[in-house]
């Protein structure tokens, strides 16, 4: 049914309110979404207007306050913490503005550690055959990093460390790539370096990107452009 | 998980390497007080064992650690002689010691007032190395023996302090002598009279300091033949298996439990005698026992003063492990964001402090160590002994102690929203 239309994502009516310290900020107004598998998919819209919100409820870091998501044909919101970990762990990849990299390790066991957290939540037998030391480097050569793997972050620079945290999103072979300001902090040529890459595992790997920028021009490289605007998506 | 936690450890090395210290001083005090009071204990009771007698007559409801002064009367060394069991004489040689303490050697000695013509119970097969043994030829002892009435009292007038003075020897082992630095012929001042070391024996005799029982008997108690302990030499059991077998079932012959109820000819006569004397009387190797058993409250002092210890060290892991969860409030994020579940976190919590935990646990073994070799020099006459149980008590308790202590920052971990650890600064 969800497999056979070819949605790997589908979002419906996502509301959601922060609630701290008894105030009530409501940021998503009933977002629909439906992203099809193998799809390139960016959304704008002005600071505070709820992407990164929407993008955590995507990727199962945090519940919504009402709505459904469904990821690869299972609907999510009735699954318990352990199986969204596990859904996560399977199909998800990973990039944020901050590339959030572990700083204790070099860049390989950065990515190595990606895949250890996968274990046994692997899916494809193919994979399985490869040993892990050759995933990471497959992924680390993919962004053009291998020569710099035994490097800890903090001996990368700020390209190069996204890079690292691309590589570590797509060595487990996610269905799904989450990219919330991928470019933010990084310079025009670096940002144009990270959207190829993440064009290049669009088109050539079939890997499914929605990712968050403020950056028009990058925007513009996808199939799909969504504005968001008080935590609704505008009407097309 | 393991190869992370590892890098974590490496990242903060001075908290690292003060866990590390702190959970090595906490097992370090446990093992040296451990091997203290054991090495004590042990060393005392191996003592105890090279005498040459089967049992030993304690007085009743007395701490064995502190026996001393005059417990039995003149009566008893008479009665215990003449015990019969299973019809026949079974005493051998009764053996009266008279316990005291002197300094000697930078701590107290206990002193074990002996008969001369005990003394071969005491060395066995060892040797005196140089002088000679105290009271040569018996000589002030019997002087004594002629001076006594039937009951064994003497008139302290009629011995002559000069006398008395020529019977104050002693007899040290070989290491109080070396630790001493005792020869032959130097004086110890006790009870206010000086006392000539007259000869060294090998280590091992059940005293380190011997001396005539008769100069202690006069000097404390006014010559009256009052004794602290009895040895209690027995004759070897018949040997006609009718006999043997009647023996061997003890007192309580007449029940009908077969072989669940033997006793062996020593039990049996100790429980017989203790009847009759109504005193305490114990298999030599059974002393061991006893001494843990006076010494257990002092145990209680003990563990408990390592059981704070460890708490402590304990607690510090814990705090350790909770800043790095909070100082890791993102990382854990990052963690999450990449599926690391509750079970990875409060593992990975737990591996860290495990590691803290063993590699304290074997600095503080070393330390241990190390302490015991700086005990024996500084205080030579005490035994430090590190048993390998100890050390399986120190692994055991270190690792338990990290497994436990990292439990709770672990869960916190495992609790923390992602989304909120990912926004922190
Ligand atoms: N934990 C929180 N508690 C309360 N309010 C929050 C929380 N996180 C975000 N908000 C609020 O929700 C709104 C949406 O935040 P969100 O981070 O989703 O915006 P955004 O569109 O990603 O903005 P930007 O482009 O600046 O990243 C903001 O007004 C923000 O202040
Ligand atoms: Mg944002």
């Amino acid at each position: 049914m969800a497999n056979s239309d070819g949605i790997i994502l589908r979002a419906e009516r996502i509301r959601h309110t922060y609630r701290s310290d008894g105030i009530e900020t409501p940021v998503l107004h009933g977002v629909d979404l439906a992203v099809r598998r193998a799809e390139f998919v960016t959304i704008m819209g002005p600071s505070g207007c709820g992407k990164t919100t929407l993008l955590n409820v995507l990727g199962l870091m945090m519940r919504p306050t009402g709505g459904a998501v469904e990821i690869d044909g299972s609907r999510v919101d009735g699954l318990g913490d352990g199986e969204q970990t596990m859904l996560r762990r399977g199909k998800l990849g990973f990039v944020f503005q901050r590339f959030n990299l572990l700083p204790v390790l070099s860049a390989e066991r950065n990515v190595a550690l990606a895949l250890e957290l996968r274990g046994k939540s692997d899916r494809h037998d193919a994979e399985r055959n490869r040993s892990a030391g050759q995933r990471v480097a497959e992924a680390l050569d993919r962004v053009g990093l291998s020569d710099k793997r035994r490097h800890k972050p903090g001996a990368l620079s700020v390209g190069e460390q996204q890079r690292v945290a691309i590589a570590r999103a797509i060595v487990g072979r996610p269905r799904l790539l989450l990219a919330d300001e991928p470019t933010g902090n990084l310079d025009s040529r670096n940002a144009a370096i990270v959207l190829d890459l993440l064009a290049d595992l669009n088109r050539s790997d079939g890997l499914t990107v929605v990712m968050i920028t403020h950056n028009e021009h990058l925007a513009d490289r996808a199939d799909r452009v969504l504005t968001m605007i008080d935590g609704r998506f505008e009407q097309q | 998980m393991f190869s992370l936690a590892v890098a974590h450890l490496a990242h903060r090395k001075l908290r690292t390497a003060l866990s590390i210290l702190a959970v090595s001083i906490g097992i370090m005090m446990l093992v040296v007080m451990l091997a203290l009071s054991h090495g004590m204990l042990n060393e005392v009771a191996d003592r105890i064992q090279s005498v040459d007698a089967e049992l030993i007559v304690l007085p009743e409801n007395e701490n064995v650690i502190f026996t001393a002064g005059a417990a039995f009367s003149g009566k008893y060394a008479p009665v215990i002689d003449a015990f019969e069991y299973g019809g026949r004489r079974v005493v051998k040689q009764t053996i009266g010691v008279m316990l005291d303490t002197l300094h000697m050697g930078g701590q107290q000695q206990r002193l074990f007032g002996v008969d001369r013509a005990d003394m071969s119970a005491f060395l066995g097969r060892r040797e005196v190395v140089r002088g000679r043994l105290f009271d040569e030829g018996r000589a002030f002892g019997d002087r004594l023996d002629g001076l006594r009435n039937e009951n064994g009292y003497y008139d302290p007038a009629l011995v002559g302090e000069a006398e008395l003075l020529a019977a104050c020897e002693l007899v040290i082992d070989e290491r109080l002598a070396r630790v001493g630095d005792y020869e032959v012929g130097d004086e110890v001042i006790f009870l206010g009279r000086p006392f000539e070391i007259v000869g060294v024996v090998e280590s091992g005799v059940a005293g380190r300091v011997f001396c005539p029982i008769q100069v202690l008997q006069y000097v404390k108690n006014g010559g009256v033949p009052w004794v602290s302990l009895f040895f209690v030499k027995l004759h070897p059991p018949p040997l006609a298996g009718g006999d043997q077998d009647r023996l061997r079932v003890g007192p309580s012959e007449a029940s009908a439990g077969g072989g669940a109820s033997q006793v062996s000819y020593e039990e049996a006569i100790a429980d017989a005698l203790s009847e009759r004397i109504k005193a305490k009387v114990e298999l030599k190797g059974a002393y061991r026992d006893l001494m843990y058993e006076s010494f257990s409250q002092v145990y209680v002092y003990i563990n408990v003063a390592s059981g704070m210890a460890l708490i402590v060290c304990f607690i510090i892991i814990l705090l350790s492990m909770y800043t790095m969860v909070l100082e890791r409030t993102r990382e854990i994020g990052i963690l999450k964001s990449l599926g690391a579940g509750r079970a990875y976190l409060i593992g990975l919590s737990v591996v860290e402090a495990t590691l803290v935990c063993v590699c304290g646990t074997t600095l503080g073994l070393g330390l241990a160590i190390g302490a015991k070799l700086g005990l024996e020099a500084a205080k030579p006459l005490l035994t430090v002994s590190i048993e390998p149980a100890f050390v399986l008590i120190a692994l055991g308790i270190g690792i338990i102690g990290g497994v436990l202590s990292a439990l709770y920052p672990g869960y916190r971990a495992a609790r923390l929203d992602p989304v909120a650890a990912l926004s922190m600064e």
